[in-house]
């Protein structure tokens, strides 16, 4: 059993059920992606792994402890989420945005400590947004932020990282960038990532594993070049498309035919 | 340690001694205004002398009667009303993330109107009954923005929209009482309507002396879970905030502080609206420190009461003074969130 699982979890909003009797092991070390068409329930999953959404029905585990039986504080220290639009406040700088990550390691009388101080550097090192730190966020790029993000929830300093779309509003250059950033993290470190990703040839050359969704279930799960065939995508997106090999790293990439 | 610690160490030393020296420079401001209030008027005292009074330091009968008796009492109620509004003021911009959400603006204040002037009218109530219906009417408005516009957590503009539709049915309500009324009835009412330091009674005052202290203290323990919250819900959980809990024990905290501030001194306006901003620019940016907003609103106060009691011809009632002042900042707020498109 891995870290995080799901056993029959059913996921929704008010009378409408998105994920049904869903069960996924997130695969430790390994960097996961989850990807589908529009509104087959991957951000919706992810949400429930996250803890926030509450399911209706079936558990996630987290070390084999249901979430809704574990404090939020406790499981903000192992697992770590970005979703999808977070919010900025007005003029806030990088170094205060990510310093504000280490808010599940502090408590009412606890002081700012030297942990959290270095766990502030290593994030903003990582991300390559150190010499960012004294500026607005507002004044800086699509690119340059969302990596602001991912230092804030580095920050937080989990072993496992979900993130909600990380590359959606970026140009190919800095969707790529990202996507190294994630793996080098994965690799210097071991984290555990899970995102949810819309370009499958990205998807493919960056991840360890492929999770694909259609209709709230996974209709195929394993390494890229096992799950991203013409049969899938034709069934998942309803495109029929050629899939060839990237001249480079030999992972599919997908066509339109 | 590499060099990417040091600068975090430093910025992070330099944010706490910034927001250390602005709060103890505004501590001294306040205590300077509040002795300054004690010492203007028709008969005029030395700074020495008012200390010495209120401290019990050397009895003089005839400067403890102006000092203790008469104006002890107003500037205490200019100090609490002040720092009340101030730290309810921010606390709601920061939770609703916007500017102009100010309590005057999200019906609170207009709710603990119509409750008061009701009470003056129909009732014929005065003194410490005013200030409890001025109370429940804040309390009561504050339950209804929350039933009307929480449902699915609060977006921007939608709370600020239904605030305004509150008060302005409140508002009206307030004309139709007043019409109603006999012509004393309704200059008191009036009176208490404009808001003013100068009518909380002794009784009034030390309600909110004892509640105060308790209340500023939850609301800046409370400061850390706002900072998570200010990046929208989804964040605040990831992060571990319990949201729900977090954000009612500030909203209660913050309504309490605006209902006690407003049932001592009327619907004093714009210094809840102003504290907030002014505080940031002397902190920098998103900083929100409550206390330094709290203490913001009670120089403003403080400082709105000295002119309108001493500085202008005829003696105005203080809610006059904030809003002439108040009034154009927020027409330089709204032409300016709009030009940015920050507003919602």
């Amino acid at each position: 059993m891995t870290r995080l699982n799901a056993r029959d979890l059913t996921l929704g909003y008010d009378d409408r059920p998105v994920v049904h009797d869903l069960s996924l092991d997130v695969l430790d070390g390994k960097v996961t992606a989850i990807v589908g068409a529009n509104a087959c329930g991957k951000s919706t999953l992810l949400r429930g792994l996250a803890r926030l959404l509450k399911p209706r029905g079936g558990a996630v585990h987290l070390d084999g402890k249901a979430l809704t039986e574990m404090s939020t504080v406790d499981v903000a220290k192992v697992l770590g989420l970005l979703p999808q639009s977070p919010l900025a406040p007005d003029g806030v700088t990088v170094a205060d945005l990510v310093s504000r990550g280490r808010y599940p390691h502090q408590g009412w009388f606890r002081r700012w400590t030297d942990d959290d101080h270095a766990a502030v550097a290593s994030a903003l090192e990582a991300t390559g947004t150190a010499d960012l730190a004294s500026r607005p966020l507002a004044q800086l790029s699509g690119g340059q932020r969302q990596r602001v993000w991912v230092a804030m929830a580095l920050a937080q300093d989990t072993d496992l990282l979900l993130l909600d779309e990380p590359t959606t509003f970026l140009d190919i250059n800095h969707q790529v960038e990202l996507l190294r950033l994630l793996r080098t993290l994965n690799e210097e470190s071991g984290k555990t990532i899970v995102a949810v990703l819309h370009d499958l040839n990205l998807a493919s050359r960056f991840c360890d594993h492929i999770i694909a969704m259609s209709g709230g279930a996974i209709v195929a799960e394993g390494p890229p070049s096992e799950v991203i065939t013409a049969e899938l995508v034709e069934k998942v997106f309803g495109l029929t498309c050629v899939i060839i090999p990237d001249p480079i790293a030999g992972t599919p990439i997908v066509v339109p035919a | 340690m590499t060099l990417t610690l040091v600068a975090v160490k430093a910025t992070h030393r330099r944010r706490t001694v910034r927001s250390l020296a602005v709060t103890i420079a505004l501590a001294c401001v306040v205590a300077a205004l509040f002795v300054v209030t004690m010492m203007v008027g028709s008969f005029r005292l030395t700074a020495l002398q008012v200390i010495t009074s209120v401290l019990h330091l050397e009895a003089n009968p005839g400067v403890d009667f102006v000092v203790r008796g008469l104006r002890l009492p107003t500037a205490t109620a200019g100090l609490t009303v002040g720092l009340a509004l101030g730290a309810s003021g921010t606390i709601f911009q920061q939770l609703l993330r916007n500017p102009l959400a100010s309590p005057d603006f999200v019906g609170v204040t207009s709710g603990a109107s119509l409750a008061a002037a009701g009470g003056i009218v129909f009732l014929q109530a005065a003194g410490l009954v005013v200030c409890a219906f001025a109370l429940g009417g804040a309390l009561l408005a504050a339950l209804l923005m929350y039933v009307l516009a929480w449902r699915d957590g609060v977006s921007g503009y939608r709370f600020i929209l239904i605030g305004i539709g509150v008060a302005a049915f409140f508002d009206g309500l307030v004309g139709y009482v007043l019409s109603r009324a006999r012509l004393t009835e309704a200059r008191q009412a009036m009176h208490w309507l404009t808001g003013s330091v100068g009518q909380a009674s002794d009784q009034e005052l030390q309600i909110l002396l004892y509640a105060l202290p308790a209340l500023l203290l939850l609301a800046i323990g409370l400061q850390r879970h706002l900072r998570a919250l200010e990046l929208g819900d989804d964040t605040a959980r990831a992060l571990g905030t319990r949201t729900e809990l977090s954000r009612a024990a500030l909203l209660g905290t913050a309504v309490l502080l605006v209902a006690l501030a407003v049932a001592v001194a009327g619907p004093v306006v714009f210094v809840a609206l102003v504290a907030g901003p002014v505080a940031n620019r002397l902190l920098g940016p998103a900083t929100g420190g409550i206390l330094a907003a709290a203490l913001v609103g009670a120089a403003l106060l403080l400082t709105a009461d000295l002119v309108a009691v001493h500085l202008l011809p005829v003696s105005l009632p203080t809610g006059v003074v904030t809003g002439a002042v108040g009034a154009p900042y927020l027409l330089w707020l709204l032409a300016t969130t709009n030009r940015k498109g920050a507003g919602g």
